[in-house]
């Protein structure tokens, strides 16, 4: 019969603290704690048999008493152990505890016996793990970033209507800048749990944000990642599928320095902490003032190279401040509000992150690829 | 729009090297994209570095799709004087040719200005052809190049008629009829639509308006006169007709984004002025100038606190006036507001995307410099929300799939409509895109398993046997519209090959080979995943007409226990792919290769879920579990579910578990009959059970299996 669990802890317990004991006065404590009349573990295991049920009430006064000799022993033998080598340091007290026959017996490695040996160098068996996609490394990644900085994480349906996709972003119909984004469109409308039946798939996140402004009062703070789609012939740098994430913070006192602190803090996290950032004008029909946002080129730290074509610099994302128009749409006040907005493409950023030399990669889902990735 | 800066410096001086030039022009908005040789004009010696600028011209900056353009923002820049080229002299002298704008055209031409000049039709001199080379226009003869030379340095598109061949000499503008014709230069037979404008002589459509000009009027070696038209045509209408006709020219492309509408006739003396000068002709008669409504100019207002606002730096005061004025703005100090000065500003005609006071710091922003833009950052003026159920949802099962030695594929959204066809139970269930970018991506994807089989195919095809792929992603069809799924496609070894399975596979399996996956490996993946998900799995066996893709027998619908009951909606199926589908998408047979896939709703699945923020640990049970076997002979068609649906019924609360733990068919079981044996753990919460009471449970669910299902138990 195995001796009752309560009485083995006490005893593991003890055998671990007597290691580590390298004093008389460790000792001394010891003995208090355990053996103590007040507070000792085993003097508290030697009352409780009292209250036992019938049926353990045997074997718990036996393993008890037994355990109560045990530490008693144990006590006396270190202490003769410690008056022998008195100029031991403390704190390493092995070869004392070797000697202790209750240490000893809780620990491995001491038993002589042959066992058999094995060929330990031949593989263990391969405990088989997945691994996440490449573009999902990276999202979650950056959704992890935008988390620690205070931004919700909100998503969108895939097929868009005109009005979101276009419209409300300061796109009205037959403006030239629809031409930058080539859309794809539906044959008939398609329900989304979004409500308004879609008709085209949509070609940013935009939507999204749009979405959220019309059903949440400022201040807003939210990035809106998820796959996007352009009519664009796949070649290595294109794929008419992709994911993106776009941000957005509106608010009284939102500034285009707010928009570059973050977009760096952003990029020095997801790359190196001595990324630079570089602003630049541009256009975007929903940000005025807008930005092309470049980062210090990853592959030559700057010094010029074929992939950032000897400038040192790579253009990474777009952003802007959001345009008194879309802030109108959705029904905010444009003179009270500010904020800011970026869009970039997270296929770009794996690209530039592992080095990947072609776009369409990402999408042939070979495991001689996927499997290269850290889980 | 390609720049030669020799052109350039006759407009603006330019003090710096090219590089410069083009770094400071990058910096203000202008990428120069490349930096090309000069044209070697005979004849001309360059004494100063010349290069042609190969500009990217944002759509809201057509004024910047020209010499002229460029040179006021080199000018702001630098702060150098514009120079405006030379100009004929402005003359009261009629029009030797009519001009009527249709009340139906006046809304697509606002403007219209038109004169005529006696020519001789030749080419043009080496400097004008070498300039419009440079800038990408092909030159044709000295009339025409003169139109262009105009539309290059202004900015303002421009169009020469041979005169004499206009009916009645005269030029209408008006909306085609519906079905009227127009051959283009281009030698294109054109049909237009009524919603077109078009520039006709008193018969005939001669030019589409801001477009393209026809050919019967074009100017050729035997014109003698032309008409010139300098117009201004409604952006939208342009595009709209460009659009149509799929015919994008560069006048289409500039009046589209927006002409200056106080430019016709500058362009039209310079136009007269270059005509004279290269010897090409002469004008006869004054211009004249159809504009019945000029456009009223608006005034802006600018809070220098607001530039302040929305850029987050103090820009000097007095430098907003002065970077205005230099691009063209009318600039009157207004009142102080709060403090801080204001100003009205008057944008000029050609900057059409000035509306509004955003516009205004855009401009400030723009030429103060975006380098001088310091990081800081946005206060958190608000908690955070937290992740969102959808989030952690696909979070979790990532891990579980991931753990579960499956890899995540993203496919297309888009795939073949052969791929897509057999996932769909109706032609019309199909969403089918309008403009697809070709066959192989004609259709949005109705399920997640076409794209999966062919990332099956695609490692396989590489050699690769065990395969194991997930996604997590959007479908559609006509039914439900757009709607999340995670699906699992397995295929091959279902574990890495190991030295140990020659010792561990003993009978029926070759040393070193690992047994192929089957159905049970999908199962247990989507048991696992439901475990995850808080939801007790029901497999039913599926009725073959919902799921034609899955191969009959071999699949099961997934519901949760809890709504389990049958009808209650699924959450999706595992089941065999029926062979065919996947020798369609190209996977190289192989004797008794499968695919097992599943797909699941999310929504289903977040619905039957347990919400994790109200779960509660129970304490681990205080007293033994007693296990008992039972083995039966059953029909062999009975589902196990049954017979495990009837031991729970049969037994007290205290049954926790009950697991089958062997199928058999063969020696000793009768023909038509299958073995079965399951595990049974009975515990108690509040004692310790007695071999006897465990025994009358299991006398009793004896009883009922024999009773219910016919078993013998063995």
């Amino acid at each position: 019969m195995a001796p009752p669990a309560a009485v083995e802890g006490v005893r593991a317990a003890f055998a671990a603290e007597l290691r580590d004991a390298a004093s008389s006065d460790d000792l001394q404590e010891l003995r208090n704690r355990y053996l103590g009349r007040k507070r000792g573990a085993v003097t508290a295991l030697l009352k409780s048999i009292a209250s036992a049920s019938p049926d353990v009430r045997r074997d718990l006064g036996r393993e008890a008493n037994a355990l109560k000799r045990e530490i008693e022993e144990a006590l006396a033998a270190r202490r003769r152990g410690l008056e022998a080598t008195p100029a031991r340091k403390a704190g390493r007290p092995d070869a004392g505890a070797d000697r202790d026959p209750a240490a000893a017996s809780t620990r491995a490695g001491t038993d002589a016996r042959d066992l058999g040996a094995l060929d330990v160098t031949l593989p263990g068996r391969e405990v088989k793990l997945g691994h996440r996609h490449p573009l999902t490394v990276v999202r979650e990644e950056i959704e992890e970033i935008f988390t620690s900085l205070g931004f919700e994480v909100v998503e969108g349906p895939e097929v868009e209507d005109d009005y979101h996709n276009f419209e409300a972003l300061n796109m009205p119909q037959e403006h030239p800048a629809r031409d930058m984004q080539d859309t794809l469109y539906l044959e008939a409308p398609l329900s989304t749990p979004a409500g308004r039946p879609g008709t085209l798939l949509r070609t940013h996140t935009s939507g999204v944000q749009i979405r959220y402004m019309e059903t949440h009062e400022p201040p807003v703070r939210i990035i809106a990642p998820g796959l996007v789609y352009r009519r664009d012939t796949p070649d290595l740098t294109h794929s008419p599928m992709f994911q993106q994430v776009e941000g957005l913070l509106v608010g009284d006192d939102v500034t285009m320095t707010d928009l570059k602190g973050t977009l760096e803090c952003f990029l020095q996290r997801l790359f190196t902490p001595d990324t630079q950032v570089m602003f630049r004008p541009s256009f975007f029909p929903y940000t005025e003032p807008s930005a092309e946002v470049f980062m210090s080129c990853v592959f030559c730290r700057g010094d010029g190279c074929a992939v950032c074509k000897r400038t040192g610099w790579l253009e990474v994302l777009g952003s802007g401040m959001v345009h008194p128009a879309v802030l109108e749409a959705v029904g905010y006040d444009s003179e009270r509000l500010t904020g800011w907005a970026f869009g970039v493409g997270i296929d770009r950023l794996a690209i530039l992150k592992y080095r990947v030399q072609d776009i369409r990669a990402f999408y042939d889902n070979d495991l001689q690829l996927l499997e290269q990735f850290l889980l | 729009m390609r720049v030669l800066v020799s052109w350039l410096r006759e407009l603006v001086p330019v003090r710096v090297g090219i590089d410069e030039l083009a770094d400071a022009l990058t910096r203000h908005g202008f990428e120069v994209a490349a930096v090309d040789a000069a044209p070697e004009v005979p004849g001309r010696t360059a004494h100063e570095p010349d290069a042609v600028l190969d500009l990217e011209i944002t759509t809201n900056r057509p004024d910047c799709l020209s010499v002229l353009g460029i040179a006021r923002e080199v000018s702001a820049i630098f702060g150098d004087p514009l120079r405006y080229p030379p100009l004929a002299p402005a003359s009261d002298a009629g029009a030797e040719v009519p001009v009527t704008i249709e009340e139906a055209g006046s809304s697509g031409c606002p403007r219209y200005a038109a004169s005529v000049a006696d020519v001789r039709v030749a080419p043009s001199p080496a400097w004008m052809a070498a300039r419009l080379e440079a800038a990408g226009v092909r030159p044709i003869n000295a009339v025409v190049d003169v139109t262009n030379y105009v539309m290059l340095e202004l900015g303002h598109p421009m169009h020469a008629f041979d005169l004499d061949r206009l009916a009645g000499r005269e030029l209408r503008v008006r909306p085609a009829r519906a079905g009227e014709a127009v051959r283009t230069l281009d030698g294109e037979e054109r049909t237009l639509r009524d919603d077109m404008l078009v520039i006709a002589d008193g018969a005939l459509a001669q030019a589409v308006a801001g477009v393209m000009g026809g050919a019967d009027s074009e100017v050729t070696a035997g014109t003698t006169r032309v008409a010139l038209e300098s117009a201004w045509f409604d952006p939208i209408s342009v595009r709209r007709t460009s659009r149509r006709l799929a015919l994008s020219t560069d006048a289409s492309y500039r009046f589209e984004r927006g002409a200056d509408i106080d430019a016709p006739v500058l362009a039209m003396r310079r136009a007269h002025a270059l005509l004279t000068e290269i010897g090409a002709g002469s004008p006869r008669g004054g211009i004249v100038d159809r504009y019945p409504t000029p456009r009223a100019p608006v005034t802006v207002g600018l809070r220098h606190a607001r530039v302040r606002r929305v850029l987050g730096i103090d820009v000097e005061r007095d430098f907003i006036p002065t970077i205005l004025e230099r691009l063209g703005f009318g600039v009157e100090p207004g009142p102080d507001e709060g403090g801080g000065a204001t100003w009205r500003v008057t944008p000029p005609g050609y900057r059409v995307d000035v509306s509004r006071e955003i516009d205004l710091i855009e401009e400030v922003a723009r030429h103060h410099g975006y380098d001088r833009l310091p990081s800081t950052f946005p206060p958190l003026r608000r908690p955070p929300a937290p992740r969102g159920a959808a989030l952690e949802q696909r979070r979790l099962l990532r891990r579980v799939l991931t753990a579960g030695g499956c890899s995540e594929a993203i496919t297309y959204g888009f795939i073949e409509e052969a791929a897509a066809r057999p996932f769909v139970q109706a032609d019309e269930d199909l969403a089918r895109l309008k403009n697809p970018l070709s066959e192989k991506f004609a259709v949005l994807r109705p399920s997640l398993i076409p794209g999966l089989l062919d990332a099956v195919v695609y490692n396989r095809r590489r050699g690769r046997r065990d395969v194991r792929l997930f996604e997590l992603g959007r479908c559609f069809t006509g039914t439900h519209g757009e709607t999340a799924a995670v699906a699992v496609v397995i295929a091959g070894p279902g574990a890495p090959e190991h030295w140990s399975h020659s010792r561990r596979w003993q009978e029926g399996e070759r040393a070193g080979r690992v047994p192929a996956s089957d159905f049970y490996d999908v199962a247990g993946i989507v048991e696992g995943l439901l475990d995850a998900a808080g939801i007790e799995p029901s497999f039913e066996a599926a009725d073959g007409a919902a799921l034609s893709w899955l191969a009959a027998g071999r699949s099961a619908v997934v519901r949760s226990r809890g709504t389990g009951e049958p009808g209650a909606s699924s959450l999706g199926y595992a089941g065999q792919l029926t062979p065919g589908i996947a020798a369609a998408r190209g996977l190289p047979a192989a004797a008794g290769d499968a695919v097992y896939v599943a797909e699941l709703d999310l929504e289903a699945l977040a619905r039957a879920g347990r919400d994790r923020r109200r779960f509660m640990a129970s304490p681990p049970p205080r007293f033994p579990a007693i296990v008992r076997d039972v083995a039966i002979a059953v029909d062999r068609t009975l589902p196990a579910a049954a017979v495990r649906d009837t031991i729970r019924a049969a037994a007290p609360d205290s049954l926790v578990d009950v697991r089958a733990f062997d199928r058999y068919e063969g020696a000793g079981i009768a023909e038509g009959q299958v073995g079965l044996a399951f595990r049974l753990t009975f515990r108690h919460g509040d004692r310790t059970l007695t071999d006897a009471e465990v025994q009358r449970t299991m006398q009793e669910i004896g009883t009922a299996l024999r009773t219910t299902h016919h078993a013998t138990l063995r």
